[in-house]
């Protein structure tokens, strides 16, 4: 097979791997918190369009509208119930909260949908480019992510609720004392931010297969997608995104598909060693 | 009736107790200074005033109304604002971003364009500035642009924390005299600062700090009179 096409192959998931990532660099970004439930997160998004496709008969990219809702709303309760209590604590607080919803979820989860592997049956068809093709189904998984990075700066840095929350990330005990509702904004922030992973979930529900347990995996990816952009720093997570899933595309023309974590791992401990910043973080 | 009075707050961080019973209060229209000189518990008062810290006993009134367990964000809803030491800008944003982070609360949104030209009016350094990023301002115009973004949340009393610190003499003279200005016009203003002479100076009531209790309080004309401050803060 031709080395462009596993490279468009690649770079088109890249998009969704992004926005994954963009929502654990969102949470760490504004509020210093390593969220543990991403995965979860994630796994809730598949499971949204999963079940409003095969209840309801919604079709999955409506649904991927309606799992973004849901995923704003879920990710603020957590915020009041699970980590606005220990926001101040010490980082391994946080991160045994976040730790605590994961296996919330997944317990629950697992119970209600045991472990077997579900997938969404969305028929696009391909799209052919000159010597490329590939699913379409990947083709609007990738335009969706781009719309939704776009949305998201558009609020971050020109609607007043957005500028709170940059307001917060930079200095919350002043944003506080000029009126702005700190906690509030940091509620609103980890729902954007498990909004962003509810979205790649059921993006990525479109065309892979999944369980309850898929979005560990994805946690992982969102992980060296951040060092590779820059904790913090969303376009950094879109950047990180394209790079890794490129990677993906790539690496199995060349090894045996089961060596592409191996490398991509063995590249996060390189950028740790080399760029602890990340290749696009800011120099502290 | 004073429109902001602290009464016997105690208070501190974590196991050291900073104020000890200190008490003090603003008429309105007024300029008030509070003097005193380093870690005698300034920015602890401030600071519990605002509801930064919890007061361990004692009582902060505003307006009338028992505020001594209002969060900071709805105290500066109800146009009490602090402009806090150090200057605690929005480092990462615009000028102008941190100008309407300022008008937060909704009394301020309401006059927000009203403001903000007469904060420019004012400041106007600030305004050839609006597009550069805080953090690449320099010192004075810093605390220029965290006095504006005070101003901007439209306060009915507003708190300044060391506004003449690392600041040439000139500029903060004038400072003061915007500050006069504006009391003018009706802002009751509280001044801490370590630099006495200046801040008795240029206010009309002052209260003196000193081991988180305030020692004495008067007519800022008496104060600086006074052969105890004189000896003790002004060296003379």
């Amino acid at each position: 097979m031709d080395i462009l096409a596993f490279l468009v192959d690649g770079l088109l998931i890249g998009f969704v791997y992004g926005i994954a990532a963009m929502g654990l660099t969102l949470i760490w970004g504004v509020m210093n918190v390593i969220n543990l439930s991403h995965g979860a997160i994630i796994a809730l998004g598949m499971f949204g369009i999963y079940l409003l496709f095969s209840l309801f008969g919604v079709n999955p990219y409506i649904g991927v509208v309606l799992v973004a809702l849901a995923g704003l709303i879920t990710g603020m309760l957590i915020y009041a119930i699970a980590i606005h209590r220990v926001i101040d604590a010490p980082h391994l607080s946080t991160l045994l909260a976040t730790f605590a919803v994961n296996m919330i979820i997944i317990g629950l989860g697992t119970s209600a949908f045991s472990t077997s592997p579900r997938n969404v049956d969305v028929a696009l068809g391909s799209i052919e480019m000159g010597p490329v093709a590939f699913p379409a189904t990947r083709a609007v998984a990738a335009v969706a992510s781009v719309l939704v990075t776009g949305a998201l700066y558009y609020f971050l840095y020109r609607t007043t609720l957005g500028k709170y929350i940059r307001a917060v990330t930079d200095n919350r005990a002043a944003a506080e004392l000029m009126g702005i509702p700190s906690a509030r904004i940091l509620a609103l922030s980890f729902g954007l931010g498990t909004m962003l992973a509810a979205i790649a979930g059921g993006l990525i529900a479109t065309f892979f297969p999944f369980t309850i347990l898929s979005g560990a995996t994805y946690e992982l990816k969102s992980f060296v997608i951040c060092v590779l952009g820059g904790v913090g720093n969303p376009v950094g997570a879109l950047v990180g995104g394209l790079i890794l899933g490129s990677l993906e595309g790539v690496i199995p023309a060349f090894m045996p598909t089961s060596w592409v974590p191996v490398l991509e791992f063995i590249l996060f401990v390189v950028i740790l060693l080399v760029r602890p910043t990340g290749l696009l973080g800011r120099k502290k | 009736m004073p429109i902001l009075e602290v009464r016997d707050v105690e208070s501190g961080y974590a196991d050291v107790q900073i104020l000890w019973g200190a008490s003090l209060f603003l008429e309105e229209g007024r300029i008030t200074s509070l003097v005193g000189g380093n870690g005698v518990g300034k920015t602890t008062l401030l600071r519990t005033v605002m509801g930064l810290v919890k007061p361990q006993a004692g009582k902060v009134f505003f307006n009338g109304q028992d505020v001594s367990k209002v969060s900071a964000h709805k105290k500066a809803e109800m146009g009490l604002i602090l402009v806090p030491e150090g200057r605690q800008l929005f480092v990462q944003m615009s000028v102008e971003e941190n100008l309407e982070m300022g008008a937060a609360p909704a009394r301020a949104k309401a006059r927000y364009d009203y403001n903000l030209e007469r904060v420019y009016e004012i400041f106007p350094r600030l305004k050839e500035r609006r597009d550069q990023k805080a953090s690449t301002l320099s010192g004075g115009e810093q605390q220029m642009l965290a006095v504006a973004r005070g101003l901007m949340a439209d306060p009915i009393v507003l708190m300044i924390d060391e506004l003449s610190l690392g600041l040439a003499p000139v500029l903060v003279l004038g400072l003061f005299q915007s500050l006069q200005k504006l009391k003018d016009e009706g802002l009751t203003l509280l001044l801490v600062e370590q630099n006495v002479q200046m801040a008795l100076a240029v206010s009309d009531y002052g209260f003196v700090l000193a081991h988180g209790k305030v020692d004495l309080h008067g007519p800022s004309r008496e104060l600086s009179g006074d052969e105890h401050v004189r000896e003790a803060y002004l060296g003379i």
